[in-house]
C-alpha cells in the first residue's frame, strides 16, 4: 500500500493512463466574488483502476469529475481521455467522445421511465446507432442479476435494481472509463453495497476503469485508490484504505 | 395571494406568454370583426344619410310582398299630387336602375360585385351629387358620372361614351363629373351614372315609372309634419310615405342585414373556432402546470393555505393572463380590421369605408369572452389542484389525484360525442329556422370535437406503438424515445392534438362541402343542359333586352335559342320563383328530370298549366292535379294547375309556366328573358358560333355569352376564391393550435430536464435531441391531422346526406386530404423549432442537477 502525499509532481501523461489531467483550474465569478473550485489539479488514472474521489462539500470533487468527463470546461489546464485531448473540442465532438469513451452512473439513476430495463441498458448504443454485442450484454445482465426483470419499467424496480440497470447501461458500450457521481448516494447501505460490488466486479472481471465521486466512506473503501480534495486541491492520493482510515482522513480535512 | 399569482406569472414568462397567445388571437378576431362591421354599418348609414340629405319625404311603392332582390316602381305622376300638398316646396320623381358607361370600349364597372347604378337626375337642390367639373345632365343623351368612374376611365367633360342600357348601348356625352355628398364618403366600389329621367325611363322600359318620389319641405315644415301631410293627401295603401330619415335608416339596415351582418356572422363563426381551440390549449396548459406544481401547492397547503386559496391562485393566474391577452387582442383587432379592409380592397371587393372605431360593446364582448373562456377552461385543472394532499409536498414525483369522474371518462366522451352527432343530424334534417339550425349545428360540432378529444387519449398509445418502429428506422434511437415521450401522457398529447384536429377538421369539412356545392352546380350543367352556350345579363337579376332573342336566333350555326326568365311570386306565405319557358323549344336545350310527367306536357301547358320542381312542390304541399295561386310582385295574380313534377335545384327551381303565361305577371320593365340557352347546330364549329353570338350581342353591352365550360370554370374559380377565404380564416385556428403544441412541448421539456441532461451526458448530440423533440411534435400533429381529416370527412358526409335534397353531393378529394396531412406534419415540424432549440441549449450539467 503506497501512499503519496498531496501536491504530486506535474507528471507527464503516461501511456497507460486512461484519464490524465494537468494543472486544472476552474474559477467561478470575478474579483472579490471569485471562487476557485479547482486550483491546479494534476492527476491521472491508469487503466483497470477503481478510484474514489472524496472531499467535503465545496472541495471541487464534483467539478473535477465533470471536467474529466467532458461535461464541463476547465478555466485552464488540460484533460486527456483515452488519448484524446479535450481542450478545444466543440460540443459535438465532446458529445461523441462521451458516447464512445465514457460511461455514467448517476446518483438519481436517471433511467427513462417509459423504457424497459433492457431498453434502458441499450439506450446509449441505440442513440449511437450501434447494436449491442449480444454475448457481452448477456454477461452484463447476468452480472446485475436482473435477467427476469428485463421487460420491467423503472417504476416497477427498486432503487438498487434501477441503479444496477444504470451500471449495466454504463458498461454495455465498453467505455474507456465509467464515471460514478455519488452512485450510492440515493440508496440504503445494503442495496448500495450491491451496486458497489458490481462496480468492483466491473474492474476486476471486465478490466473496466471506474472513477467515482462519493462522500460515503464505505463506498470509497472498495476503491483501489482514494483521492482527497480540499479547496480545489488534491490533498491526499492514497491506495486502498479502510472505511475507518477514510473517516479519520476526512476529519482531518474538515 | 394576488402577489403570489403575479410572481408566479413573472417567473414563468414564456409559458404565460404562450398561454396568452392561445386566447389573444381569438379575441383579436372577435374585436376585429366588430370593428370592421361597425365601420361597414356606419358607412352605409352615412351613404344613405348623405343621399337623403337634401330631401325630407320619400314616397315609394308598397309591393304585395317583400322581396329584397326585386326593385319595385310607382307611377311617376304621383309627383303631381305630392306637389299639391301644402308645405311641399319641391317634389321630383327619381329612378334608379342598373347600368354602366362604356368608354373607348372599356366597361366602367365595379370591381368586386358592388352594383353599377344609373340614377335619374334631380334638381341640384335635391341632388346628393354636386358637379366638381361641368354640370348635371339636362338634355337627352347627356350624362354625368361620379368622380371615381371618371378616374377609372380617364373621362373628361365633353367626352363621348356609351351607356349600357336594357335597350342596348346608347350614345351619350359626359357633361359633368360629380362628387357624392361632401366628397369624402366611399361608395364601396359601386359606380354611379346620372342621366335625365326621360332617358332612364325610355332605355329601361320604365315609361311613366319612378323608384321614389322625393319631396322637399318649405321653410318651417318639419319632416314628420310633411310626411303626415303627404300621407293624408295621397291616401293610398299601395304607397309608403316616409321621412327621409326613416328611409335612409331603413335602407341602411336592409343593406347591413345583407352585408354587415353576413360578414359579422361569418367572421364571428371563425373567431368562435379560434376561441374554442384556444380553450383546449388553456385547459391543457393549466392541467400540465398544475401537475408540475403539485409539490408547490402541497407546500402551500402544508403552511396553511385553504383549498379556496389554491383555487384562487390558479384561477387568478388564468384571470390575469386572460385580462392581459384580451386587452392586447382588442388593440390588435383594430389592426385585424385594417388588414381585412386591405384584403377586400386587393380582391376588388371594396367595402364602403369610414374611420376605424372601437365601439364600447366590443370591449365588453371581448372581455367577457376572453376572460370567461380562459377562466372556464382553467377551472377543471384548478379544482384538481385543490385536491392535492398536503403530504404530497414530501414526496417526489407526486401528481394531483384523479377526479371522482375520471373512471367515467370514456363513458362521458362517448356520451358527448354521440349527443353532438345527434345534434348535427337533427340540425341538418329538422325543419327549423336558419339561426336555430346553425346554433344546433355549431353546438353539435363542438360536442363532437370535445367528445373526440376526450376519447382520443385512448388511441395515443396504440398510435405511438404503431409509429415507433418506422420512426426509429428513420430517426434512429432517439426516434424511439420521441415516440415513447409522445405516448407518456396520453391525455396531454390527445388534447394538444385535438386543438389541431379542430382546425384541420374544419378545413377538410369546408373543402368537402364547397367541393360538393361546386359539383352540384357543374353537375347540373352536365345533367340538365342540352345546350352549349348560355346568354345572360350582367348585373344582379337584370333581364336581357327583348331584342337579344331574335339577334341570337339569327346567328349562323345557332339551331335553337330558348329564353328562360322569371319573377318572384308569393304562393301562400312563401316567396317562390315563377319561371317562364318557351314550350316550342325548351325540350331541345334542357332535359327535364321528371318525377311525374314527360316532355310532352310542356307543349300542353297552355295559359294556366304549370310543372313544379319537386322540392318546391313538397314545400307548397301540392301534387299533380292541384292548383297554385300566385301573386306577383307587380300585384297581379293568377292560378295555375299543376300538371307535372321534376327535380332541378339549379336552373328551374320554382314553378315553371310558359313565357306567355309569365308575361302578365312581370314588372313593367322586365322582358321575361333572363337567360338564353343556345344549342349549336350539328356540324357547326362551336367557337365560330360563339364568336357569332358575341358579335350579335355587340349592340347589347349588358348581354354576355359563355360556353358551358366557361361557366363551369367561372364557378370553379368562384368556389376556389371562397375556399381561399375559408382557409385563411381557419389558418388562424391552426396557428393557435401550433402554439398549443409549442406550449405542451416546452412544458414537457421543462419537466424532463434531468432526462435530457442524462441523454446528453451519455452521448446524445444536440442535433439528435432536436430531432427527438421534432418527432414528438410530429407524432402529436399527425394524430391531430388524422383525427381532423377523419372528423372533417364525417362532417362533410353528414352534411351531404342532410342536404341531398339541395343537390349537394359528397366527393372525397383524396389528393387534397393527403396534402392536409402533409401540412399537419409540417405544422409539427414548425411547432418544434423553438422547444427543440431550447432543449438543445440546455447546459448538460445544470440539466443533470435539475430537481
Amino acid at each position: 500500500m503506497s501512499s503519496t502525499e498531496a501536491a504530486a509532481p506535474a507528471a507527464e501523461h503516461r501511456a497507460g493512463d486512461v484519464v490524465a489531467a494537468r494543472d486544472l483550474t476552474k474559477v467561478y465569478g470575478e474579483g472579490e466574488s471569485e471562487v476557485r473550485a479547482l486550483d491546479g489539479v494534476t492527476i491521472s488514472f491508469p487503466h483497470g483502476q477503481l478510484a474514489a474521489v472524496m472531499g467535503p462539500s465545496g472541495s471541487g470533487k464534483s467539478t473535477l469529475m465533470h471536467i474529466l468527463a467532458g461535461l464541463d470546461q476547465p478555466t485552464s489546464g488540460s484533460v486527456v481521455v483515452d488519448g484524446t485531448e479535450l481542450a478545444g473540442l466543440n460540443d459535438q465532438k465532446l458529445t461523441l467522445l462521451r458516447r464512445e469513451k465514457i460511461g455514467f452512473v448517476f446518483q438519481f439513476f436517471n433511467l427513462l421511465p417509459m423504457l424497459t430495463a433492457q431498453e434502458n441498458i441499450q439506450l446509449p448504443l441505440r442513440i449511437a446507432g450501434a447494436a449491442p454485442d449480444p454475448e457481452w450484454e448477456r454477461t452484463l445482465i447476468d452480472a446485475i442479476g436482473l435477467g427476469d426483470r428485463l421487460t420491467h419499467r423503472p417504476s416497477e424496480l427498486s432503487g438498487g435494481q434501477q441503479q444496477r440497470v444504470a451500471v449495466a447501461r454504463a458498461l454495455l458500450s465498453r467505455p474507456a472509463v465509467v464515471f460514478g457521481d455519488e452512485p450510492t448516494g440515493n440508496l440504503d447501505s445494503k442495496t448500495g453495497a450491491e451496486v458497489l460490488e458490481l462496480l468492483r466486479r466491473a474492474v476486476d472481471e471486465f478490466g473496466q476503469t471506474v472513477i467515482m465521486v462519493t462522500h460515503d466512506a464505505s463506498a470509497a473503501s472498495i476503491a483501489d485508490r482514494v483521492v482527497f480534495l480540499r479547496d480545489g486541491k488534491v490533498v491526499r492520493d492514497s491506495g486502498r484504505m479502510s472505511a475507518s482510515e477514510i473517516l479519520d482522513t476526512i476529519k482531518t480535512l474538515e | 395571494m394576488l402577489r403570489l399569482v403575479l410572481r408566479g406569472l413573472a417567473t414563468r414568462k414564456l409559458r404565460s406568454a404562450l398561454t396568452a397567445v392561445a386566447i389573444l388571437l381569438g379575441v383579436t378576431m372577435i374585436s376585429g370583426t366588430f370593428v370592421l362591421t361597425d365601420q361597414i354599418d356606419r358607412a352605409f348609414v352615412q351613404i344613405f344619410e348623405q343621399g337623403n340629405a337634401q330631401i325630407d319625404v320619400v314616397v315609394k311603392d308598397r309591393p304585395p310582398f317583400e322581396d329584397q332582390q326585386t326593385e319595385v316602381y310607382l307611377d311617376a305622376d304621383v309627383v303631381d299630387r305630392v306637389r299639391q300638398v301644402d308645405g311641399v316646396a319641391l317634389a321630383e320623381p327619381f329612378l334608379q336602375v342598373q347600368g354602366y358607361l362604356v368608354a373607348d370600349g372599356e366597361q366602367l364597372v365595379s370591381q368586386g360585385g358592388a352594383p353599377n347604378f344609373v340614377f335619374s337626375s334631380l334638381p341640384q337642390a335635391m341632388n346628393p351629387y354636386t358637379p366638381i367639373a361641368g354640370r348635371l345632365p339636362e338634355a337627352s343623351g347627356e350624362v354625368a358620372v361620379a368622380k371615381e368612374i371618371a378616374e377609372q376611365g380617364g373621362l373628361e367633360v365633353g367626352q363621348a361614351a356609351q351607356l349600357a342600357t336594357q335597350a342596348g348601348a346608347q350614345d351619350v356625352s359626359v357633361v359633368g363629373i360629380l362628387q357624392f355628398g361632401d366628397g369624402t364618403t366611399s361608395l364601396g366600389g359601386s359606380t354611379s351614372v346620372i342621366a335625365p329621367l326621360g332617358d332612364v325611363q325610355a332605355w329601361w322600359s320604365l315609361d311613366g315609372k319612378a323608384s321614389f318620389v322625393y319631396a322637399k319641405s318649405a321653410d318651417g315644415v318639419s319632416e314628420d309634419e310633411l310626411a303626415d301631410r303627404v300621407r293624408t293627401a295621397l291616401d293610398d295603401p299601395g304607397l309608403i310615405v316616409q321621412t327621409a330619415a326613416e328611409d335612409s335608416a331603413e335602407q341602411a339596415s336592409e343593406l347591413n342585414a345583407l352585408i354587415g351582418r353576413l360578414i359579422r356572422f361569418a367572421l364571428l363563426g371563425f373567431a368562435g373556432v379560434a376561441v374554442l381551440v384556444g380553450a383546449f390549449i388553456i385547459f391543457n396548459t393549466f392541467s400540465i402546470t398544475v401537475a408540475q406544481r403539485t409539490r408547490e401547492f402541497a407546500m402551500l397547503r402544508t403552511i396553511g393555505a385553504s383549498r379556496r386559496q389554491i383555487l384562487g391562485t390558479v384561477v387568478g393566474e388564468a384571470f390575469v393572463i386572460a385580462l392581459a391577452a384580451t386587452l392586447v387582442g382588442l388593440v390588435l383587432g383594430l389592426g385585424f380590421a385594417w388588414g381585412l379592409n386591405r384584403v377586400f380592397e386587393l380582391v376588388g371587393f371594396g367595402l364602403p369605408a369610414t374611420g376605424l372605431r372601437m365601439p364600447w360593446q366590443t370591449v365588453v364582448v371581448c372581455l367577457v369572452v376572453g376572460i370567461g373562456v380562459t377562466v372556464l377552461a382553467a377551472i377543471g385543472p384548478a379544482l384538481r389542484a385543490t385536491r392535492i394532499a398536503p403530504v404530497s409536498a414530501l414526496r417526489e414525483g407526486a401528481v394531483p389525484p384523479r377526479g371522482r369522474l375520471a373512471r367515467l371518462t370514456p363513458v362521458i366522451g362517448v356520451l358527448i360525442g354521440v349527443l353532438g352527432g345527434a345534434a348535427l343530424v337533427a340540425g341538418l334534417t329538422q325543419d327549423i329556422a336558419t339561426t336555430q339550425r346553425l346554433a344546433i349545428l355549431a353546438a353539435g360540432a363542438i360536442a363532437v370535437f370535445i367528445g373526440v378529444a376526450v376519447l382520443s387519449r385512448y388511441i395515443v398509445r396504440p398510435v405511438v406503438h404503431a409509429a415507433a418502429p418506422p420512426i426509429t428506422a428513420v430517426a434512429g434511437g432517439v426516434g424511439r424515445i420521441a415516440a415513447e415521450n409522445a405516448g407518456r401522457n396520453p391525455a396531454r398529447t390527445a388534447v394538444t392534438a385535438a386543438a389541431l384536429m379542430i382546425g384541420i377538421g374544419l378545413v377538410v369539412f369546408v373543402t368537402i362541402f364547397v367541393g360538393g356545392l361546386k359539383e352540384s352546380f357543374t353537375g347540373a350543367i352536365d345533367d340538365s343542359l342540352e345546350s352549349e352556350l348560355i346568354v345572360t345579363a350582367q348585373g344582379f337579376g337584370s333581364p336581357l333586352p327583348a331584342a337579344v332573342l331574335p339577334a341570337v336566333r339569327a346567328v349562323e350555326g345557332v339551331q335553337v335559342a330558348s329564353p328562360v326568365g322569371g319573377t318572384p311570386v308569393q304562393i301562400g306565405q312563401g316567396t317562390f320563383a315563377l319561371i317562364g319557358v318557351d314550350p316550342a323549344d325548351i325540350d331541345q336545350v334542357y332535359s327535364f328530370d321528371w318525377e311525374s310527367g314527360d316532355d310532352a306536357l310542356i307543349g300542353q301547358l297552355g295559359a294556366d298549366g304549370a310543372v313544379v320542381e319537386a322540392n318546391v312542390a313538397s314545400d307548397l304541399g301540392v301534387g299533380v292535379g292541384d292548383t297554385v295561386d300566385v301573386v306577383s310582385i307587380n300585384g297581379a295574380s293568377a292560378t295555375f294547375a299543376v300538371r307535372g313534377l321534376y327535380a332541378d335545384e339549379q336552373f328551374l327551381n320554382g314553378v315553371t309556366v310558359t313565357q306567355e303565361a309569365l308575361k302578365p305577371l312581370l314588372q313593367s320593365n322586365a322582358t321575361g328573358i333572363n337567360t338564353l340557352f343556345v344549342k349549336i347546330a350539328e356540324g357547326a364549329d362551336a367557337t365560330q358560333v360563339q364568336a357569332g353570338v358575341e358579335a350579335a350581342l355587340a349592340p347589347f353591352p349588358t348581354a354576355q355569352v359563355q360556353s358551358n365550360a366557361e361557366i363551369k370554370a367561372q364557378i370553379e374559380s368562384g368556389v376556389n376564391q371562397l375556399l381561399v377565404i375559408f382557409y385563411a380564416l381557419l389558418a388562424l385556428s391552426v396557428i393557435i393550435s401550433l402554439f398549443g403544441i409549442v406550449n405542451t412541448l416546452v412544458l414537457s421539456i421543462f419537466e424532463r430536464t434531468r432526462e435530457i441532461g442524462m441523454l446528453r451526458a451519455v452521448g446524445t448530440t444536440r442535433r439528435q435531441l432536436r430531432r427527438m423533440i421534432r418527432w414528438e411534435s410530429v407524432i402529436t400533429s399527425i394524430i391531430g391531422g388524422v383525427l381532423g381529416v377523419l372528423i372533417g370527412i364525417l362532417f362533410g358526409w353528414v352534411t351531404a346526406q342532410g342536404l341531398e335534397a339541395e343537390g349537394i353531393v359528397f366527393i372525397l378529394p383524396v389528393g387534397t386530404l393527403l396534402l392536409f396531412l402533409a401540412l399537419s406534419i409540417v405544422a409539427g415540424v414548425v411547432a418544434a423549432i423553438l422547444p427543440a432549440r431550447r432543449a438543445a441549449k440546455l447546459d448538460v450539467l445544470e440539466a443533470l442537477q435539475y430537481e
